[in-house]
C-alpha cells in the first residue's frame, strides 16, 4: 500500500540502525523520548527498539489520549451519563477506563445509555435521530482530534441541533512537555516529536524546546522506519552540538500547520486557566474548554458534575510510566492486577498506552536484550 | 473487531480506531454538499468523512483522517474527472 509500505522495509531499517550505531558515542547514554503514544506503539510492534544500541533508551512520554484523562474527569463523565435524558457517546477506549467507582460500562450495565461511537459526527447523527433526547459527546484528545469535534459543534451550531453537547476534554501538546521539561526526576536528550498532531499545529510551536532548554526536537512519522530515521536524526543533531526542529515526516507535516484547522480550534475552544493530567497534576493553559460562542453546547454548562479530584489507585504507577521515570514492568501491577482485560490504569487501556504495548508485544518483565 | 466486554478493539494493524487518535489514509470517491466526503481504506470499507479543512478535496484525492476529518491530502488525484 502507497504511503505505508516504503516504510517498513527490513533492509533499509537495518541499513539505519547502522548509521546510529556509527553515530553514538560509546560510553555516553542517550535518552530520547517519544511524546506520542502511536510512536510508542511502532517501536513495540516493530521491534524498533530492538535495532537501537544499548545505550540509546527511548522513554515513553503523555501523548496518548487516554491515558492522560484523571479519574475524576471519568468520574464526571458517569455522573453525566446517569442523567435519565441522556444519551452519553464515547470512543471505546474510555468505557474501559476506571474512574473511582467504576468505568462508564459499568454505568451502562447499570442502566446509563452509554454508546460507542467511531467520531463526534456519530454523535451529532444521534442527536438528530433522538431530538426528545440531549446527547452528549465525551470529547478526549490532542490538536488531532479537537478539529473533528470543532467542526462538528460548528456543524450542530449551523444546523441548529439543540439537543447536541459536548463534553471536553480536549488537551494541548506543549503544555505538558514543558512540564516535563521543568521536571527534576528526569533528563531527555531530544524528542521524537508527534506527527500527526503537528500537521494540526506545524512544527513552530516545538521550537521553544530547543530555544528554551537546549535539547533536539524531530518531527515524526508512524511507521517503523520513520521512527527509527527520526531517533537518528535527534542522535545526528546531538553528535554534531546542534538543537533545533527538524521534520522528518515532511510528506504530511507543512512547517506552518493547517490554517483553517487552527482557525476552528480558536472559535470553538478556548483555554481552561488549568486542567488535571494523569500523572503530571495540574498544568496551566493545557485543557479546552467550549468558547463563549460555543457555551450552549457545553455540557458542564447544562448538567452538574462532581468535579471532584480523585487520586489514582495506590498500586498504579501510571503517573511515573506518563513522565517516562519508570518502564511499565517496574510497576507493581503491570501484568497481575493490571491487564488490557482488567485494566487499573489508563496505559494498560489504550493500545497506544505504554504498558499495553509493552504488555501486547511481550516486554513483561524485563528490559530489551540489544543484538 | 471486538474485544473484551464487547467494546471494539483495536485493529491488528496496530491502528487504534477506538479512541480515533489514529490517523487513516483513505481516498475520496465523492462529494457532498455540505463538505462530507464519501472516503474508500484499502479494504474497500466505506467512511464518511469531513474535508471543510483541505483546499479544492476532489475524487481520487488521498488523505489523511483523524475522526473522520481530514487534516491533510498526501496525493491529488492523478487524474480528476
Amino acid at each position: 500500500m502507497k504511503f505505508v509500505d516504503e516504510y517498513r522495509d527490513a533492509e533499509l531499517g537495518r541499513a539505519v540502525a547502522a548509521q546510529i550505531l556509527a553515530t553514538v558515542e560509546p560510553g555516553r547514554h542517550y535518552k530520547v523520548m517519544e511524546v506520542c503514544g502511536g510512536h510508542t506503539h511502532t517501536i513495540y510492534k516493530y521491534g524498533v527498539d530492538d535495532l537501537l544500541p544499548a545505550n540509546v533508551e527511548l522513554v515513553h512520554g503523555p501523548g496518548c489520549p487516554v491515558c492522560v484523562i484523571p479519574m475524576g474527569r471519568v468520574d464526571d463523565a458517569i455522573a453525566v451519563a446517569r442523567n435519565p435524558e441522556v444519551i452519553f457517546t464515547c470512543f471505546g477506549d474510555m468505557l474501559r477506563v476506571p474512574g473511582s467507582a467504576g468505568t462508564l460500562l459499568d454505568a451502562k450495565a447499570e442502566g446509563a445509555d452509554v454508546r460507542m461511537v467511531y467520531s463526534p459526527l456519530d454523535a451529532l447523527r444521534i442527536a438528530r435521530q433522538h431530538p426528545d433526547r440531549d446527547v452528549v459527546f465525551f470529547a478526549i484528545g490532542f490538536e488531532t482530534t479537537a478539529p473533528s469535534t470543532a467542526l462538528t459543534l460548528m456543524r450542530a451550531k449551523a444546523e441548529g441541533v439543540p439537543n447536541f453537547f459536548c463534553f471536553c476534554n480536549h488537551v494541548t501538546i506543549v503544555p505538558p512537555l514543558r512540564a516535563l521539561l521543568e521536571s527534576p526526576d528526569l533528563r531527555l536528550d531530544g524528542f521524537i516529536g508527534p506527527g500527526h498532531v503537528s500537521t494540526v499545529v506545524g512544527a513552530r510551536p516545538f521550537e521553544f524546546i530547543p530555544r528554551d532548554y537546549g535539547k533536539p526536537v524531530v518531527i515524526s512519522g508512524f511507521e517503523p522506519l520513520d521512527v527509527l530515521q527520526s531517533v537518528q536524526m535527534v542522535l545526528t543533531q546531538l553528535a554534531q552540538g546542534r538543537c533545533e526542529v527538524e521534520n522528518q515526516y515532511t510528506r504530511v507535516v507543512p512547517y506552518d500547520g493547517n490554517v483553517r484547522a487552527l482557525e476552528a480550534l480558536a472559535e470553538v475552544f478556548e483555554l481552561r486557566p488549568h486542567f488535571e493530567w494523569r500523572g503530571l497534576g495540574f498544568i496551566s493553559q493545557s485543557g479546552l474548554r467550549l468558547s463563549e460562542a460555543y457555551r450552549d453546547f457545553d455540557a458542564e454548562v447544562r448538567y452538574p458534575v462532581p468535579g471532584i479530584r480523585v487520586a489514582d489507585p495506590k498500586a498504579c504507577q501510571c503517573g511515573e510510566v506518563l513522565k517516562g521515570v519508570i518502564k511499565p514492568w517496574e510497576c507493581k501491577v503491570f501484568g497481575t492486577a493490571c491487564t488490557p482485560e482488567r485494566p487499573i490504569g489508563t496505559c494498560m487501556v489504550s493500545s497506544e498506552g505504554a504498558c499495553a504495548a509493552y504488555y501486547n508485544y511481550g516486554r513483561l518483565a524485563r528490559e530489551r536484550q540489544v543484538v | 473487531m471486538t474485544g473484551v466486554d464487547g467494546v471494539p478493539a483495536c485493529a491488528d494493524d496496530g491502528s487504534c480506531i477506538t479512541c480515533s487518535d489514529q490517523g487513516l489514509v483513505l481516498r475520496i470517491v465523492g462529494l457532498a454538499a455540505d463538505g462530507l466526503a464519501l472516503c474508500v481504506d484499502e479494504t474497500g470499507r466505506f467512511e464518511e468523512v469531513q474535508v471543510d479543512l483541505i483546499d479544492s478535496p476532489g475524487a481520487g484525492d488521498v488523505i489523511l483522517v483523524h475522526a473522520r476529518v481530514a487534516l491533510v491530502r498526501l496525493a491529488r488525484a492523478e487524474v480528476r474527472a
